[in-house]
């Protein structure tokens, strides 16, 4: 089994390259990504290569021949990009990446990172959808998981191999650059004034534990991984301690720039989220990773917010001294 | 496929699929104060609705023929009749309440502002496959109301789309009428509960003609039952 991981330098990257070391059926890890990984890797071989340099890209993927495929190369707008940069390097890894992994000739199976905002707006047609559910994004980064999704089930076409698609909830950790973990963080926090819709989070090490059972079972199709339970905007605010701000449907986009200002950027399926909610049914997962154990929504929240602040260093020396 | 047995889970202590005891209401405030009270997917807040499962009973009087057949685990349907259309859930949920503890899951949450947010707050669910399907998926116990007659005493259309979602559950046909003179509900309601409909085991689920047999072999039976 040689693993490929893009989007290695990840959060959630690395700690998947960190479980496929530790097991002993898996043979070579090789990873890319255009920043270093987070955490020390042992016996995964790292490179870092910028998408937009694609022949660089094309070549390390086929000089080394992957058999499976572990795609994190998506990329969350606000999270650690600008939405148009998110946007532009998602499309670039995915299709450079895989395709050259295809043309490899070794590959077996791919399974990709996706995501809920592939379901669009909260509605009363699919309030809590299941995978059967059609995609209907509305946002910018639901789009873009959507050209990913079509690109690997072209793939899977062209190749006759089985395709994955993890479909996680918005995947709140304290240490995962996420836009709404940094949002619910920030002591006041916008809320809509006439809605409580409710949402699902998924913890970061759930969403590892998914992506690596699924690389072994080979599991085909979309899964929905979504933590047991829900919050909602207002709920989560006081489960912080945080002060709502309640916000009017036009005040959202004043909202969006004020908060950047404070060091949280909104992307527009963060606004979606909070004005509309953003659950589904995670049935599916619990028959096709019957191993896997979800926490709830409330614990990743509970455990988002225990989280210590940032101390500046020069309190941190006063009180010492 | 759905899934048979029941996914069971508890947050902050209370089972959104069973009514609890009300926690008292200085507890209750304090909670959610704090933001610690359960809320699932379906925007079910499990604490509000313990709290206010006193007053429905108190408010809803209901007597039960066939309450052994309300299954107390697992996924199930129950089909049920209905007049004005607003009555008739609430006394089926206090029924369910009685006979084995569990929250029914009305479906038929409207899309009109405040009110469908309200409805889901207390376990209403929208009238849509995708969510019935996913309720059932998640061992909750559904009540897919028929079409409203109105004033007549008689079985309504059945919504043969989300009845085609629940194939492969217990289905059960109930009948819910008022009990109080001139059809009134002065004195309550009188609820029975029919056993599960048999659906032919060579019918695959989602299977349209299927579907549509078993709807009427429903509306037949709840109109037995009237």
């Amino acid at each position: 089994m040689r693993v490929l991981i893009t989007g290695m330098g990840g959060e959630l990257g690395t700690r998947v390259a960190q479980i496929l070391e530790a097991s002993a059926e898996v043979g070579d890890i090789a990873g890319c990504d255009f920043v270093p990984p987070r955490r020390r890797l042992r016996r995964a071989e790292f490179r870092r290569i910028d998408p937009r340099h694609r022949e660089k890209l094309r070549d390390f993927v086929l000089e080394f021949a992957p058999t499976h495929v572990a795609h994190f190369g998506v990329y969350e707008p606000a999270s650690r990009l600008t939405p148009a940069q998110a946007a532009q390097r998602t499309e670039l890894t995915s299709m450079v990446a895989l395709s050259a992994a295809a043309r490899a000739g070794a590959l077996e199976y791919v399974v990709v990172r996706s995501g809920l905002e592939i379901y669009g707006r909260r509605s009363n047609t699919a309030s809590v959808p299941d995978e059967s559910v059609p995609p209907a994004p509305r946002t910018p980064y639901g789009t873009s998981l959507l050209k990913v999704e079509a690109a690997v089930a072209g793939i899977a076409r062209r190749h006759e191999i089985p395709v994955g698609a993890m479909r996680y909830a918005p995947v709140v950790g304290s240490h995962v650059p996420s836009p709404i973990g940094r949002l619910l963080r920030l002591p006041v926090v916008p809320v809509p004034a006439f809605a409580d819709p409710p949402f699902s989070l998924v913890h970061p090490e759930d969403a590892c534990a998914a992506m690596v059972e699924s690389l072994f079972a080979k599991v085909s199709g979309p899964v929905n991984v979504v933590g047991e339970g829900a919050a909602s905007p207002w709920q989560a605010v006081r489960l912080g301690g945080r002060l709502p701000f309640a916000m009017l449907p036009p005040m959202w986009s004043v909202a969006s720039q004020a908060v950047e200002f404070m060091g949280a950027a909104i992307a527009p399926h963060v606004i979606e989220l909070l004005r509309h909610g953003r659950t589904a049914s995670g049935a599916h997962a619990r028959t096709v990773l019957p191993k896997l154990s979800l926490r709830s929504t409330q614990t990743v929240l509970q455990e988002l917010y225990e989280w210590a602040e940032v101390v500046p260093m020069s309190t941190v020396r006063r009180e010492v001294a | 496929m759905i899934a048979v047995e029941l996914h069971s889970r508890t947050t902050f202590g209370v089972d959104p699929d069973r009514v609890n005891m009300p926690q008292s209401l200085v507890t209750a405030v304090r909670r959610r104060v704090a933001g610690r009270y359960p809320l699932d997917a379906f925007g079910l807040d499990a604490q509000l609705s313990d709290l206010m499962a006193p007053l429905l009973r108190g408010v809803i009087k209901v007597s039960v023929a066939g309450d052994e057949h309300i299954p107390s685990r697992g996924p199930a349907v129950l089909v049920m009749n209905r007049g004005f259309g607003v009555f008739e859930p609430a006394a089926l949920t206090v029924a369910v309440m009685n006979a084995c503890g569990r929250r029914a899951r009305v479906v038929g949450a409207p899309g009109v502002w405040g009110v469908g947010a309200a409805l889901r707050r207390i376990g209403a669910i929208a009238a849509s496959v995708a969510d019935v399907t996913s309720a059932l998926n998640e061992g909750h116990l559904v009540v897919v109301p028929l079409a409203p007659t109105w004033l007549s005493a008689t079985a309504g259309s059945p919504p043969l789309e989300l009845l085609q979602a629940c194939m492969g559950v217990p289905v059960h046909p109930v009948s819910v009428r008022a009990a109080g003179p001139l059809n009134t509900a002065l004195n309550g309601w009188r609820i029975a509960v029919g056993p599960a409909i048999e659906a032919d085991p060579a019918i695959a689920p989602g299977d349209p003609l299927g579907a549509a047999e078993l709807t009427e072999s429903i509306r037949n039976a709840v109109d037995n039952l009237l």
